[in-house]
């Protein structure tokens, strides 16, 4: 039986069009639709490939078709597209930007939507930058000779603001909220993905799959233009595993064997966190350079992407640099750049659904997905 | 004029070392008449020394000379003698470089083209030009669109007398019609306000110009430089006299009432010309309520690029939507603009254009084969698309479709119309009378009184557009002296037609100033020489009238055909048509070629096989073997003619009773795609050659012996084999069997 | 002394021939100048024009013979403009005139190449073949004569041509001359060059042997080009048996050329029948953006269409590579309307080189503005200059002589309004 094409009623949404255009692709309406974008792609599959057609949904307004797109995910922005692109629609910024809406799109709160928007940065700023001066002010630690020390008379930033309930609570709500989200956006993004598509084999092994990909970063090594992009994405990667397991072996420190920070230097915890941190630091900095370095033929990339990167770097930089200021015993800066840090690792955390830290989470479904659908 | 001959012949480029000379000079001398020590002789001819020489000569009054040197393609400078009947003997590219050297077959051949070169020299005659008296150098432009308006200014600019006549009440033509027009200039970035205006006023004030409103031209009699117009405004005639024509009568739009298909007849399905009416009056409104329009569908190609309406591209329909689409967007930020085409259009720095307007939020573009418009409520409609970017099968709603319709160029109904009267004229009588009566009869546009009819012919798969079919000569159409320009000619945007609108004037000024000083225009612009026919003789079978592929010879009430030399491009087609052998030109007659023919030296042991060469392609190109020193089968003699239309059948028997072996007419390729520079000329003598083979069949003298091949001046590589293939041929047929008499 | 004209042409391609004969026909005397050795321009290189298939060297002929009968005309070549000044009605211009080394004595016997020992790359072919340093780029080049080409020529210490010619046509020691032209106006007619094919690194251009250009194309398809004609690929000399077209190569591409060369399409479909033409089990396939076949040409696209052997895909070829043991050529695109990515392998690959002003490279000495991508703005022109054909827009042959007629008629404008 011959199959029924079934007749697809198109609205354009010209709003959308405009969204995709003030988050980074303003290129968008110069695609013409020759697919260059699609053939330098070496991260498509051949069937019903993208970028080139996501670029007509996009120029089109088609929210719905978009969205729900596990290929805008799976393409990794490597940017050959966009090198090539005769026209210099730059589809790789332009899927960046779709893929910023798509967060916002299965935000369950209207905070994607102001992580997105410089015009909401210091509010977004304000609301940890608040929280926390609301533990230390009431306390009169704004003069940092009122903060106790420790037993050696060293800096002890849990006297400064202290880990439990301050920290622990704060951040413990932060990452609960945040989890919440991301459980209630891939929940409706999957349910969305999976619309009239035939899901088959077993879902464990394509997370297995997918694991092994992201953990060996394959996808990444596809790259033409930027090439390079493996070895940092690998790094901060990587840190962020190191820096999760530190979090891990202090929560066990402290509540486990009521083990007090801070602790010395040859500490496996501080080995490892060290470690990761400085991995972090120098990943980032790759990140930058090769974004500066490739700007001519990648694009510029949105305040969506900097922003999230200058939060990485502010919470790898203040955590390095509050460990050696106290070690240095320098109050005037140890105290200012261990709370900053707190503010950052806090916007990292809690505006994760809604920031590009959500890539993990969303990419890492789109990816299951497609494996689990024989996309990829 | 009487004659001093002067024979000269050059041994240089090897022709010395592959004839023998001194036999040479004989044989030329005796059919020269002459002592074969007044043949002169000279090691290199073009070097100074010999050019002195035949000029000390010329000056000393020779006035008949005859070169037997390299071919008249090349060293044409030097051989310029004026006031001399000059003729070049082509001995070295026909003979030296293309022969076996100092064979009796070579030498045979010499002797033969010298021969020829004596007999054309002692026949022709010098030319004089024919000026014709009280010409007039007025330039009619009609149509008052874009292109006649360019027309008319830049010839008034030039200098010359204008008569601009438009049949609407004002100027302008559809450029008027425009709410704002595409910008002609890099960056391409702004829609522009219509130009048009500026120029109406340029022309109105122009003191070389005199417009003609609501006007059209009743009658046209004459000829180039010699027009007599009559211009019929509101009821009056007036008849002014004038030297050529710029026919710029333009286009109409595609009738939309045929485009049912995609919803025209819905109130809200309008044209593009209706879309520039629309943004005129401020907001995009669709026609059914009234109501502001924010989802605009454009659909490309609306009858155009269709076998079912117009098999054509229309050119500009691309642009025009994409600039339509700016129209809704500048009008209202929240509408959209989607434009379905089958392919963007967008050639040239047009590009930039796309690029620009398409970089707007609200214009959206797909391919789509648009399959039908269905009603969605409300006065909206659904545009239903296949094979679209968007998905394999679509529907969009839109509030007001704009169909990009395509144009008709102006002469397409009377040619249409012509064209039936032809073929129901080919039924009979009857069947024409028939059709007269039963078929409206169009507007016509120049009303030529023209034995060959009204108005310019179309070319064949020209779809009514007056165009000349011509690569590098843009406006030579089948009337002399009448220019086309315009969407007339070709779908072209407003700015082509600026520069194509140019270019006719420009030829219009040519073919007046050619008039006047009594030479041809095009392609024999050089061209002093016109058809004299021997009056007394004509029996009036018309067929001279009805071959020139120019239309230039009219008949009197008599039925007796005359010459409108000045429509004349000097083929030499009435030469080749005309059974009682009338027409003559100065430089070549029936008689000329013929004596030549009969010239050539015949024996019984060989083959000779005559080669009429156009002078055009053929003979260029029979050149281009020689100099890639390719052999030419030496059984051969070749004759240049101006074109195989003025082949004249009694060359055939001048041919055969002569004793020759067989005759090739090598020509231009005709048909759909011709290259024949006089456009009917092989064609008409594959049509005389076909009767001629008839004859000869029935004279038992097998028709083998003739053929017509069509060359390209490219195929010299080929020449030389397809030679030796027919001479194989009418070698297996025999030697021809009038010899023996 | 200055020699007085009315009308000064530079170019003498197809759109210089043109301005300058159609000018010349209505009274006016012209001048010529060319920068080659030879006139006719890119259009000699050409084996058909579309949509008529015909050949070039038609009507380059009748326009030679147009310029032999016509005293109003004359040409230099290797000439080029140095200075331009003054205003309309008297442009002061200084053309200098390259040696040709072979005076008018020539009479196109070919002794000289046949003596040359120097061999040299032949341009006129794309380098597919050799020439001599003594030559003539082919059999119906006018003016009909040789020219040495100074860069290889060993000089007077080889002079083997001067002693092969036998009617002291070789001169070696000729200096370049210096002529002085007052003209009321000046047609622009520099033509145009084929887009540098090696800047597109995806699409293999000049580095893989059976990639080729459009112009490439002609030349191997022409009866005076390097194969006589025969579309033979060039790394082994093997007949083609399956062809690619490549459109828009570096047309209609920011990192190129932003703008559509106009002919290209027509271009390749044209070349398709060359290929069809020549062998009838062959098969090409066209890979484009959008096809355009404006106008009636429209009428040839549905004709090569009908040939089942020619196939067209939409889809933008953006990347080529080579099979190293085969040496053919192996081209991925997306095939748009089915959705999916292609490889397909060719054994020849045409790229639809685009074109590129002559005006991008070397500019016109003189008050002359510029777009960005090279071509004259012709507005911005002083009055009595005029630019035509592809110094202003890509266009096709056909538009080019529209367009060089019509400015024939502005130079008699600026030639009657100095009068």
């Amino acid at each position: 039986m011959p199959e029924q094409i079934m007749t697809q009623v198109i609205s354009p949404d010209l709003n959308f069009v405009k969204d995709i255009i003030a988050s980074g692709g303003e290129s968008l309406k110069k695609c013409y639709q020759c697919s260059t974008c699609t053939v330098v792609c070496n991260v498509t599959p051949d069937d019903k490939p993208f970028p080139r057609k996501e670029m007509m949904y996009a120029q089109w307004g088609m929210k719905d078709k978009l969205v729900s797109n596990p290929d805008i995910w799976l393409c990794h922005q490597c940017s050959d597209c966009t090198a090539y692109c005769p026209r210099g629609a730059k589809p790789g910024e332009v899927i960046g930007a779709v893929r910023k809406l798509a967060i916002q799109h299965y935000s369950p709160t209207p905070l994607a939507k102001m992580v997105g928007d410089p015009k909401y940065l210091l509010m977004l700023f304000a609301i940890p930058v608040l929280l926390f001066l609301a533990y230390i002010v009431p306390k009169g630690y704004l003069d940092f000779s009122a903060i106790p020390r420790g037993e050696d008379g060293g800096i002890v930033y849990s006297k400064f603001v202290p880990v439990f309930p301050e920290i622990d609570v704060t951040f413990g709500a932060a990452a609960f909220f945040a989890a919440v989200c991301f459980v209630l956006g891939i929940k409706r993004y999957w349910t969305d993905m999976s619309a009239g598509v035939k899901v088959q084999g077993n879902l464990m092994d394509s997370i297995k799959a997918t694991i092994i990909d992201i953990i060996t970063h394959k996808k990444f090594e596809k790259c033409n233009v930027t090439k390079d992009r493996k070895t940092s994405h690998l790094l901060v990667f990587y840190s962020f595993v190191g820096l999760a397991i530190t979090t891990t072996l202090a929560i066990v420190y402290l509540y486990g064997f009521k083990y007090e920070s801070p602790y010395p230097l040859y500490d496996p915890l501080k080995i490892i966190g060290n470690i990761s941190a400085l991995a972090l630091l120098y990943g980032i900095t790759l990140v930058t350079g090769n974004r500066l370095k490739n700007a001519e033929k990648a694009g510029k990339g949105s305040y969506f992407d900097w922003l999230f990167i200058t939060v990485v770097a502010v919470v790898a930089v203040t955590g390095m640099g509050a460990q050696l200021f106290r070690l240095a015993d320098i109050a005037i800066l140890a105290y200012p750049t261990y709370f900053t840090h707190l503010v950052f690792v806090f916007f990292l955390f809690a505006y994760a659904p809604f920031s590009k830290m959500a890539h993990m989470v969303y990419r890492t479904t789109a990816m299951v997905f497609a494996r689990h659908t024989n996309r990829d | 004029m009487e004659k001093k001959f002067g024979v000269y012949i050059c041994k240089g480029c090897s022709i010395g070392e592959s004839v023998n000379i001194d036999n040479l000079i004989k044989s030329t001398a005796r059919a020269a008449k002459m002592q074969p020590e007044a043949v002169r002789v000279h090691d290199v001819l073009c070097s100074p020394a010999g050019l002195e020489m035949i000029k000390n000569d010329v000056k000393e009054g020779t006035n008949a000379i005859v070169i037997g040197a390299c071919s008249p393609r090349v060293k044409f400078e030097e051989f310029d003698l004026p006031g001399a009947i000059t003729e070049r003997v082509n001995l070295r590219e026909f003979v030296a470089w293309s022969q076996d050297p100092n064979t009796d077959a070579t030498q045979s051949i010499a002797e033969d083209y010298m021969k020829m070169g004596i007999i054309k020299v002692q026949k022709g005659d010098l030319p004089e030009p024919n000026i014709l008296p009280d010409l007039s150098k007025t330039i009619v432009v009609v149509g008052g669109g874009v292109s006649g308006l360019t027309s008319a200014l830049e010839a008034a600019e030039a200098g010359y007398e204008v008569v601009l006549v438009e049949k609407q009440a004002e100027l302008g033509g559809w450029a008027a019609k425009l709410y704002k027009q595409t910008p002609r200039e890099y960056p391409y970035e702004k829609l522009e306000e219509p130009a048009v205006f500026a120029k109406i006023k340029e022309v109105e004030a122009h003191p070389n110009i005199k417009v003609y409103k609501s006007a059209v031209i009743e009658k046209t009699e004459g000829q180039p430089g010699l027009f007599d117009v009559t211009i019929r405004t509101n009821g009056t005639g007036e008849t002014i006299k004038a030297g050529a024509f710029i026919m710029a009568a333009g286009w109409q739009p595609y009738d939309a009432s045929k485009l049912g298909h995609l919803g025209y007849g819905n109130p809200n399905v309008i044209t593009n010309v209706q879309m520039e009416e629309i943004a005129k009056t401020g907001k995009i409104t669709r026609p059914s309520d009234g109501k502001e329009a924010k989802r605009v569908a454009f659909i490309q190609c609306a009858g155009s690029r269709d076998p079912e309406h117009l098999p054509y591209c229309s050119s500009f329909c691309c642009a025009t939507s994409l600039k339509q689409a700016k129209y809704v967007r500048e009008k209202n930020g929240d509408a959209v603009a989607m434009i379905f085409y089958k392919d963007i259009r967008t050639p040239g720095q047009t590009e930039i254009f796309y690029k620009n307007m398409q970089n707007d939020p609200g214009v959206l573009l797909t391919k789509a084969d648009v399959t039908g418009i269905s009603d969605a409520g409300n006065g909206n409609m659904f545009v239903e698309a296949e094979n679209t970017l968007l998905g394999e099968k679509i529907k969009v709603e839109a509030d007001l479709v704009v169909l990009a319709t395509g144009i008709v160029p102006a002469t397409r109904a009377p040619q249409e119309y012509l064209d039936g009267l032809t073929e129901a004229g080919k039924k009979g009588d009857d069947a024409r009378k028939a059709y007269i009566e039963s078929t409206p009869k169009p507007e016509f546009i120049l009303n030529l009184d023209y034995r060959q009819g009204p108005e310019i012919p179309s070319l064949e798969g020209a779809y009514g557009f007056a165009d000349s079919n011509f690569i590098c000569f843009q406006y030579e159409t089948r009337r002399t002296g009448i220019y086309s320009a315009g969407c007339v000619r070709q779908p072209m945007t407003m700015a082509d037609a600026s520069d194509d609108a140019a270019g006719a004037a420009l030829k219009a000024i040519q073919c007046v100033e050619h008039v006047a000083q009594g030479i041809a225009v095009h392609p024999r612009a050089w061209d002093m020489t016109f058809p004299d026919p021997l009056m007394i003789k004509c029996t009036s079978c018309k067929r001279c009238t009805e071959e020139c592929p120019f239309g230039a010879i009219d008949e009197d009430e008599k039925g007796t055909p005359f010459y409108r030399i000045n429509r004349c491009r000097r083929c030499g087609t009435c030469m080749g048509a005309c059974p009682e052998r009338i027409v003559s030109f100065k430089d070549f007659s029936v008689d000329i070629v013929g004596s030549m023919i009969r010239g050539i030296e015949v024996s019984e042991d060989e083959f000779r096989i005559v080669v009429l060469a156009c002078e055009n392609d053929a003979y260029p190109a029979l050149d281009s073997a020689a100099i890639k020193r390719n052999k030419i089968n030496p059984n051969v003699r070749i004759i240049p003619v101006r074109c195989l239309g003025s082949t004249n059948l009694v060359w055939v028997t001048d041919a055969f009773s002569k004793g020759i072996d067989g005759l090739i007419l090598l020509g231009c390729k005709y048909g759909e795609n011709y290259q024949c520079h006089f456009v009917k000329g092989s064609e008409l003598a594959n049509y005389r050659f076909g009767k001629v083979k008839e004859t000869l069949d029935k004279l038992q003298l097998e028709s083998d012996r003739c053929q017509l091949i069509q060359v390209a001046i490219s195929e010299y590589d080929k020449l030389p084999e397809i030679i030796n293939d027919f001479v194989a041929r009418v070698e297996e047929i025999g030697p021809n069997p009038f010899k023996e008499f | 002394m200055a020699d007085n004209k009315n009308v000064l042409v530079i170019g003498g391609g197809f759109s210089g021939l043109t301005a300058a004969v159609e000018t010349a026909e209505a009274g006016f005397d012209v001048v010529m100048v060319e920068k080659t050795p030879f006139l006719g321009g890119r259009v000699t290189q050409l084996n058909k024009y579309f949509p008529k298939l015909c050949p070039p060297n038609c009507g380059l002929e009748i326009n030679f013979k147009r310029i032999k009968n016509n005293a109003g005309i004359t040409f230099h070549t290797l000439a080029e403009v140095e200075k331009i000044s003054g205003q309309e009605g008297s442009y002061n211009v200084t053309v200098k005139v390259n040696p040709r080394f072979v005076n008018d004595n020539c009479v196109g016997c070919n002794a000289c190449a046949e003596a040359c020992p120097v061999e040299i790359p032949n341009e006129f072919n794309f380098n597919m073949d050799k020439t001599k340093a003594a030559y003539i780029t082919h059999n119906q080049a006018f003016p009909f004569k040789y020219v040495i080409d100074c860069r290889y020529c060993k000089g007077a210490s080889c002079a083997k041509c001067v002693e092969a010619c036998k009617y002291d046509a070789i001169d070696l020691n000729m200096k370049p001359e210096t002529i002085s032209l007052n003209v009321s106006s000046i047609v622009l007619a520099t033509g145009w060059d084929s887009y540098d094919v090696s800047k597109l690194d995806n699409l293999g251009g000049g580095k893989i042997a059976n990639v080729i250009t459009n112009m490439m194309m002609e030349r191997l398809a022409s009866p005076n080009g390097p194969t006589s004609g025969k579309i033979l690929r060039p790394s082994d000399g093997k007949p083609v048996q399956s062809i690619a077209f490549v459109q828009c190569a570096g047309s209609r591409d920011e990192n190129h050329l932003p703008y559509c060369s106009y002919i290209c399409c027509m271009a390749s479909m044209k070349q398709a029948t060359y290929l069809r033409e020549q062998y009838p089990d062959s098969t090409a396939r066209i890979f484009y953006i959008d096809l355009r076949t404006p106008g009636r040409y429209e009428q040839f696209y549905w004709k090569v269409k009908d040939d089942p052997k020619v196939s067209f895909t939409k889809g933008k070829v953006a990347k080529i590579t080579e099979d190293p043991e085969t040496k053919d050529v192996i081209v991925e695109a997306e095939d748009i309307q089915l959705g999916k990515k292609i490889k397909a392998k060719f054994d020849m690959v045409v790229l639809a080189a685009g074109m590129v002003p002559s005006t991008k490279a070397s500019k016109i000495p003189g008050d002359i503005t510029y777009t960005a991508d090279g071509f004259v703005a012709s507005s911005s022109l002083k009055k009595g200059i005029y630019a035509v054909g592809t110094l202003k827009s890509p266009v096709d042959v056909s538009r080019s002589v529209q367009d060089a007629t019509g400015a024939a008629i502005k130079s008699i404008q600026s030639a009657r309004r100095s009068k």
